[in-house]
Formats: structure tokens, sequence, C-alpha cells
């Protein structure tokens, strides 16, 4: 029984040879390996809306227009389109734009497109299916989450709400195929076809940033055929979990619990066409200052995609990913908390990483946190008029930022003097925010002006009680939050924190019974309207349940608002962004925190890995060079095997004189 | 023997029918399905994205009573879900929840079955030599090694596992899984060990009690009489007759097999029944969590009907009556 058991293990262990996740037939192939902390929640591009949904959308469908891969500030680059839209004014107000696709590009194979029959696979993209997939964003059963967006299309809304009528009211009009019902509910005033690649897009009324909308997944065309055929009925999946594009890859593989797997598309335009050096499909000639000694352009003028396989591995726990990361086993890794001072010192990577051949990569993500005040609130809003600013402007002066980052966030962030994040026009890296500095003694004295001497509210003769709310009951958040009240502190106030679950914040919020609280914007597009919007009073928490979650209203903000969002960047737009800024500076709405810093490490065999906090379809542009990564692995994950040795003889000694003591007794 | 059958069976149905109503109070009257869509679909959605995807799931029924249609309540919908075994869509994300434990189920297999095959043969094996040696010190070390090994929790050895076997002596893959027979024995290979680890002490401990017990019996000093051998003793004679206690702690282990190791499974990575689990409790996926909850009772009362089965196999003497 003991030779069994031990015959088994010797067999568990021999099967079982080295640390090595993947099969040896993959060690030559270019495959990039990168974790994935969460599932997507939906493939479905016209409404999936988070960096996890993004991270693999934008790699396998594509957008009329791109982002620049290495320039800096975002740059519009054509995609689809031969060529980024100019704006055409009507006259009446209402702006046109021209897309026209390039033609000859392809749907990935796929057996929707036959449709029950033995019809062909696939198809080329028309302009038909960018006008279905606008469509979709406005159709009610979709639950596209950027309707308000693309309502300013003319007649999009009228649109989805016709659909929604017919399908109410008309028997038989729901079990219609989709594109017979976008027919019959049809035509988009403000959608024009006009010829098998042309469309036009009508604006009701200036609205710029909508180019960048059209380099975001929500306008990926999708074919009418995939949307029909995967409605999650009778064992087809639903069109969330799969996904049928003309991108530079195509999904191989999606089980979301553990492997999602993404291989070259040969049916892709860039793949069949590299004579038409198309710019989404060849490596950028131009960079940002510096990109050209970080290697970022040796690739330039080549055609890509140069991986044939992207391999993402679930990983919900950061160190044993980290540490997979460490032997080799992925290209690129966030790095954990735990690890992160033996693994970047001041701000560079530790000696000995840098001798392991790895680089970091740092990058500012666009994208803000702060502390908001609601501004309705009689205490510490607009009601309480100069008394509330003064306490505003002294709690603001209370909080030290650098001390934040330096605790909760390894230093992985700057302080934030304004909503606008670095890379975003407006951004001046020389503005300092006078408000935005611990100074205490300056609080001390604005508290006092503010009529609460010492925080001392006259009123009831105790310290003024304030509430920080918040939909973050978690530990971490727990101790964040107290930092800020630690702070508040110190100038005397009472700060209670009242954290609840998120849908009973939520509704506090709805309501508008809430005084302070904690949040993040991370930018949709690279425009400066994408943050001072945040602050306008049409976008209202309460009032109209928009992102505006500090209620603040100021009629000269907003009048400043929209002049400056449908201008060039220029001197003119710059000087409107700076009179914004000036009133946000001395009204507080907001005690402006950080913008985060995502440090990146990179192994020495993985090129072209350029940090983006967009939705850009990363994956064409890198690669690896499997040999070297073939002969560090081994290098470094050579098994030890000494103390498996050691422990069976330490067990024989163990059992010996028992043994023999035994048979000499049976003798 | 039948009739046993019948009345044992009965008591489990109404067991699991009881279950089946308090997880619809929990689950659907005590949390509401409006807080689930919620979390499923984000901040940013619509009340009317919120009232499609009510409807979609069938959540926007009366919970008990519809005085005009009186089965069409979503507590009778419940009932007919779980009984049909149609167990619907996840809350999270929409996928057929029958699909996914389709899918889990292989992972949580070659997980648990390997645990299961090595795990009761080395725990008699190790019982056995110790009741054999006992009062030696081989006994007495093996005795407190057990204790020890009992004491400490699963997660030290699922993180001291990783970090001395998969990070410093990089026997296996830290963590990850993958069916491909090429690689699948790598990423099982130190959660089996790990989970032996884990439960070896306290199984070895008690079947220890057993044989100990069993070889003071008479018929163990009548078999030596006879002249048999100190091996044949404990192979022919002790093991059989210790095979009650046995068999009711492997027996009942059997249906749990396929319910998954919900630790090892989220720590190391495994995409099995157990980590279902684990996910739904995080993302407030209460369809799918209901559906865990109720097929680990069936297989709990069908477990305890089967070790019962098994004693009569066991030892003619016991009669189910």
């Amino acid at each position: 029984m003991r030779r069994l058991a031990a015959l088994l293990l010797v067999a568990v262990a021999a099967a079982a040879c080295g640390n090595d996740p993947y099969p040896h037939a993959d060690a030559a192939a270019r495959i990039l390996y990168v974790p994935f902390q969460e599932p997507p929640k939906t493939l479905d591009p016209q409404v999936a809306y988070s960096v996890y949904d993004h991270e693999i959308l934008s790699n396998v469908y594509e957008t009329p227009l791109e982002y620049h891969y290495l320039k800096r500030p975002y740059e519009l680059i054509p995609g689809l389109a031969l060529a980024v839209p100019e704006p055409r004014p009507l006259g009446d107000g209402r702006v046109v734009y021209r897309f026209d696709l390039r033609p000859g590009v392809r749907f990935a194979d796929d057996p929707s497109f036959a449709l029950d029959g033995d019809g062909p696979t696939g198809r080329e993209l028309m302009a038909s299916d960018l006008a279905f997939s606008l469509m979709r964003i406005a159709d009610p059963k979709v639950g596209s989450p950027v309707i308000e967006t693309f309502a300013k299309i003319v007649g999009l809304r009228a649109f989805g709400e016709r659909l929604a009528k017919l399908r109410e009211s008309e028997a038989g009009f729901a079990a219609l195929r989709i594109d017979e019902q976008y027919a019959r509910a049809g035509p988009v005033d403000g959608i024009r076809i006009l010829d098998p690649h042309a469309l036009e897009i009508v604006l009701a009324a200036p609205y710029p940033q909508i180019l960048y909308w059209f380099a975001m997944p929500f306008t990926s065309p999708v074919p009418w055929e995939a949307a029909a055929w995967y409605d999650g009925r009778e064992g087809r999946d639903a069109f969330g979990e799969v996904a049928v594009g003309t991108g530079p890859f195509r999904l191989a593989r999606y089980d979301k619990r553990s492997r999602i797997v993404l291989e070259r598309n040969p049916e892709w335009y860039g793949a069949r066409h590299p004579e038409w050096k198309a710019p989404a499909a060849t490596y950028p000639r131009e960079g940002a200052p510096g990109d050209a000694e970080r290697g970022l352009l040796e690739a330039a003028g080549r055609p890509l995609p140069f991986l044939d396989r992207v391999e993402l591995r679930l990983e919900k726990e950061p160190i044993p990913a980290f540490t997979k990361f460490l032997q080799g086993y992925y290209d690129r890794s966030r790095i954990p908390k735990e690890s992160f001072d033996q693994t970047v010192r001041e701000g560079a990577l530790s000696p000995s990483m840098e001798s392991l051949g790895m680089r970091l990569e740092r990058s500012v993500e666009p994208a803000v946190y702060y502390l908001g005040f609601n501004m309705i609130d009689p205490v510490v809003g607009r009601p309480a008029a100069e008394r509330g600013r003064k306490l505003r402007q002294a709690m603001s002066l209370a909080i030290d930022t650098d001390e934040f980052l330096r605790v909760f966030l390894n230093g992985r962030g700057i302080p934030a003097q304004s909503p606008i994040p670095p890379g975003i026009f407006g951004y001046e890296d020389a503005y300092r925010n006078p408000y935005r500095a611990p100074d205490l003694e300056r609080a001390r004295h604005l508290l006092a002006e503010a009529g609460y001497p010492g925080g001392i509210d006259p009123a009831t003769g105790a310290p003024l009680r304030l509430t920080f709310d918040t939909g973050d009951t978690s530990v971490q958040g727990r101790l964040r939050y107290q930092f800020f009240i630690d702070a508040w502190q110190r100038l005397g106030l009472d700060v209670e924190l009242a954290a609840t679950t998120y849908n009973q914040f939520q509704s506090k919020v709805r309501n508008g019974a809430y005084q302070i609280f904690f949040w993040g914007w991370v930018a949709d597009y690279p425009d400066p309207e994408n943050f001072l919007f945040l602050l306008a009073t049409e976008m209202s928490q309460t009032h109209s349940g928009g992102p505006n979650t500090a209620n603040f209203a100021d009629p000269e903000y907003d009048a400043l608002f929209r002049s400056m969002k449908d201008r060039e960047n220029g001197a003119e737009r710059l000087e409107s962004i700076r009179a914004m800024r000036a009133i946000l500076e001395r009204e507080r709405p907001w005690i402006e925190l950080f913008h985060p810093e995502d440090y990146a490490l990179v192994h020495g065999w993985m090129h072209g890995m350029k940090p983006s906090g967009l939705a850009v379809p990363v994956w064409k542009y890198q690669d690896v060079d499997p040999a070297l990564r073939a002969a560090e692995r081994s290098a470094w994950n050579r098994p030890v095997r000494w103390p498996a040795y050691a422990l069976a003889g330490a067990l024989v000694a163990f059992l010996l004189p028992g043994l023999q003591s035994w048979r000499r007794e049976r003798q | 023997m039948g009739r046993w059958l019948l009345r044992r069976t009965a008591w489990g149905a109404a067991t699991v029918l009881g279950v089946l109503l308090f997880l619809f109070l929990l689950f659907f009257v005590y949390a509401k399905p409006q807080d689930v869509a919620r979390r499923a679909l984000g901040e940013k959605a619509s009340p009317e994205v919120i009232a499609q995807w009510l409807a979609n799931h069938g959540y926007d029924k009366p919970a008990f009573w519809n005085p005009s249609r009186p089965l069409d309540t979503m507590l009778a919908e419940h009932y007919r879900r779980m009984l049909s075994f149609d167990f619907g869509r996840s809350d999270a994300d929409d996928v057929p929840i029958a699909k996914r434990l389709r899918r889990g189920v292989g992972p949580s297999l070659s997980l648990t079955v390997p645990l299961f095959l090595l795990g009761l043969p080395l725990a008699l094996a190790l019982a056995l030599g110790a009741a054999f040696f006992r009062d030696t010190y081989i006994d007495r070390v093996g005795v407190v090694a057990c204790v020890l090994a009992m004491s400490v929790s699963m997660l030290i050895y699922i993180l001291a596992g990783q970090y001395l076997i998969g990070r410093l002596l990089r026997w296996f893959p830290i963590s990850g899984f993958d069916p491909d027979p090429a690689v699948i024995a790598r990423f099982v290979a130190l959660p089996v060990l790990v989970g032996l680890l884990g439960s070896i002490g306290s199984e070895v401990r008690f079947y220890r009690a057993v044989f100990v017990e069993e070889t003071g019996r008479d018929y163990v000093r009548t078999a030596r009489a006879k002249g048999a051998g100190d091996g044949r003793v404990m192979a022919r004679h002790v093991l059989p007759n210790a095979a009650i206690p046995i068999l009711t702690n492997a027996v009942m282990e059997i249906p749990f097999l396929f319910t998954g190791a919900i630790l090892l499974e989220s720590f190391f990575g495994i995409p099995g029944l157990g980590s279902i689990t684990v996910d739904a409790i995080n993302a407030n996926d209460f369809a799918t969590l209901r559906v865990m909850v109720y097929l680990g009772a069936l297989l709990f009362v069908a477990g305890q009907i089967a070790t019962d089965v098994a004693y009569t196999i066991a030892d003619p003497r016991v009669r189910l009556e």
C-alpha cells in the first residue's frame, strides 16, 4: 500500500516536470502572454464600456478612426475610414461628417453569415454596417450606455422610440429579423448612405468631439447577420459572448473564466493588402519625443501585425500573476503593492530587476480623482454662500495629496491642480493651484473667517459635523477615507464616515442627500471638454442624472464652457480654460487629488509597448522575441530538486530504526 | 429495503424543497432583483434598460401571489426552473448557467478525483502503518505530526505551497489551469499536493483510531493465535472490519467531488465549480448561486442515502428497515 502511494506520487511528479504553464510546442511561436484580472462583461461593441471589455474589443473589431499609437497628445488617424472627416456646417446649425470607408475590408469568417444555409461565411464591410451599428446604439433592447452622446445625430433617438413602439404595438414585429426591424423603423434622418462605402452623419448642433467617439468601440461596425444569429437562444451564444469583426485579430477561444485567445486574422485588410500601407495597418514612422530612444520606432513603416497569437489568462490574485511574470511566463505586468518596494526605487527600476533585462514603462493616465462637495448642501454648498466657499477652501488646504499618494499608492500618481490631466489640451505643467498645497495655518484662518473658529460651529458650540458619503465599505476604502477625515480633524472639524452599500449611496446621490464624496473620472476621449463638462450645470447629477455629482452650477462657468467646448485647440480655447480653472480654484466644488500613474513592467524581449489610457488596438503594434524569451525562461526556471531527495532521505532515516527493531522482534 | 429507500428519498426531497424555499427568500425577497440588475448593468444604465433586464430574467413578476394567474409568480418560476433543471442565465453576464456548469465540471473533477484517489489510500496506508507500529516512536511522532498538520489552516498550505514549491523550488506552475493533456498534470500537481497535505492529518488520525480500536478486538487475537502474520492481520482482518467508519467518511465525499474544492480552485485559478460559486458570491449572481446551493443540497441528500446503502454491502449485519 505504502509502495503504491509512493509510486503514484512519483508518477505525478514525473508527469509534472517543471513550472512552464504552456505547451512546449508554443515556445518558439510569436505569442504574447498577458494576464487579465477580470473577465470582460460583454463583447457587444455598442454596449461594452469597461477597460477589460475594450482591451479585447479594440483588437478584434475596428473603428472608423483610431488614435495614433505613439504621438502625445493623442491624435486621430484613419482606421476603417480613408480619412479623418472634416466638419461641413449646413448653415442652420447642423453639421455633416462624411465617412468614406475603405473598400475591400472583410469581416472575419463566421458561420453566422451563412444564416442556416450553405452560403459564404464572410463578406465585405459596407457603409450600411456602420449605419446598423449606430442604429443599435439607439435600440432600447441593446441597452447601449452612450445613447445620450449619439442622440446628437439627427433623428437617432426618434428611431429608437419608433422601434420600441412598433415592437409593442405590432404583433409579430418583434419576431422579425433585426435588420428588417431596423429597416421598418428607419430611416434615421441624420445617417445617409451615399454609396456602398460612403456614409454621412448629420449632427443637430456642432459637436467636434464626435470624431473621438468614432475611435471608440461603440462605433465598430458589426454585421447584422451576427447580431441576428447570436441571440442566446437554442444553444446559440449571445451576441455579447462572440466577436465577429474586421480587426487584425479574431477571437479563437473565449473561455472568460480562464483563458481568452486571439489569433491573427488572415482576412484582415492589412494582412491581405500590406501594399496599401494603410495608416492603421502600418507601424508609425513618427512618435512622441523620446520614443526613438526607447526603441519604439524600430519597426517604423513595417506592416502590422507582428504577433501570431495573444494568450490571455485569468489571474484574479496579483501575487501569482506577478510571480509568473518574474518567471518569464507573462510578457508584461502591473506591480502588486506588496512587491512595489523591491521592484521600484525612486521612480526607477531596482538594479536587480534591471539586470534581468526588464523595463519600467510609466505613464500618467488621462484620469482625475477628487473629493467633491455637494454644492446644493446648505452647509458645504452654494446656499452657505461666502461661509461655504471659505469652508471648502479651508478643507482643500488641509489635504496633502503627496502624503496620500505615498501612503496608499506607492507614489503612483501626480497631484492634481485642476480637473485636466497631463496629455490633454489645457493642462499646464507650471500651473499651481493655491488651494492645493497643504497649509494648515491659512486653512484655520479661513475657517475662522467662515464662522467656524477652531472648527467649532457657533450654533451648537461643538465641532462642525459633516458627513463623508461613500458606497465603498471595503477596509481599504475606509482607510483611505479616514486619511481625509483625519486631515480635517486637524482643523477641528468632525467629519463622520457614512459607508453604505453602493446602491444606498446611489440613491443618496439621486436624492441629493450627501455632503462630501470621493470620485474619479477616466477620459472617454482626450479633450478638455470631457473633464470640464463634469462641472457644467446641465450635467448636474441630482437634477438631470448627469456626471456632475458636485451639482456645481455657475453661470459664468457654463458660459465659458459653452464657448470653449466647440473651439479648436488654440490660444482662445486656452484662455477660456484658464478662466474656468480660476473659477474652480476659487469656488472649490472639488478638492482635486491626483492623476493616477500607471507603472508597467515589460520584459526585454517585448517590443513596441507604449502605455495608453484610451481604447487603442495595442496588440497589432507589439511584438516579442521568442528565442530570447525561451532562453531566459529556461535560465530562470531550473527546478531545485535537492529538497525532494533530502526529504526522502530524512523519511527513510526516520523509519529505518523502527523497521529494524520490528524485524528483530519478529525473529 | 425498498420501503426504506422510498421513505428516505421522500425525506430527502422534502429537505431539498425546504432548501429551495430558503434560497428564494434569501436571494429574491431579502435581496432585491433591482439591486442585482443595477450591479450587473452598471451605474450608467437607464431605468428602461433595467426594466428590460428584469423582464428578461423573469424578475418583474410578483414574488408570491398573482391574483390573475396564480402560477405566474417568481416563486413558482423558481421551483419550476430548479425542479426541471432549467437553470436559466447568469445574473452577472447572461451566460447560460447549464453551459457554465458543464464547462466547470471537468476542471473540478481533474482536481478532486486525483485528490480523492490518492488521498484515501494514502491516509489508510499511513493509518494502518501507525496502528501497526502503535506505541513506538514512529506512531507517536506520526500522531504529533498529524495533529500539527491538521491545526494549520488550508490557506497557509496554499500560500506556503505556492511560495515554496511554485516560486522557490520551481517544481510546478504556481497557479493556473489548462485542460490540454500535455500540460494538465503540471497544473494539477501542486493543488493536489497541497490538498493532500491539508487533509491528510485529520484523516490519518481518524483512521488510526479506528484501526487501533479494531486491533484490540478478540478476532484479531484469534487470528494471531492461528498464526496469521502481522501484515495479513492488518490487511485481511482489521481493514475490512473497519469498513463502516471508513465508508461513512469516504462515500460522503464522492458527491462533493463534483462541487469542486472552493479554496483550492480559487487560489490556484482552476475554473471549476468551486470557483464558479466564489465568483457568483462576489458578483451578487444569485441565479448561479441558487443553482450551486441547490445542487449541493441534492448531492448531500444523495450522498447520505448512498452511505446507508453502502453499509449493507460492507456489513451483512446491517439491515435497512
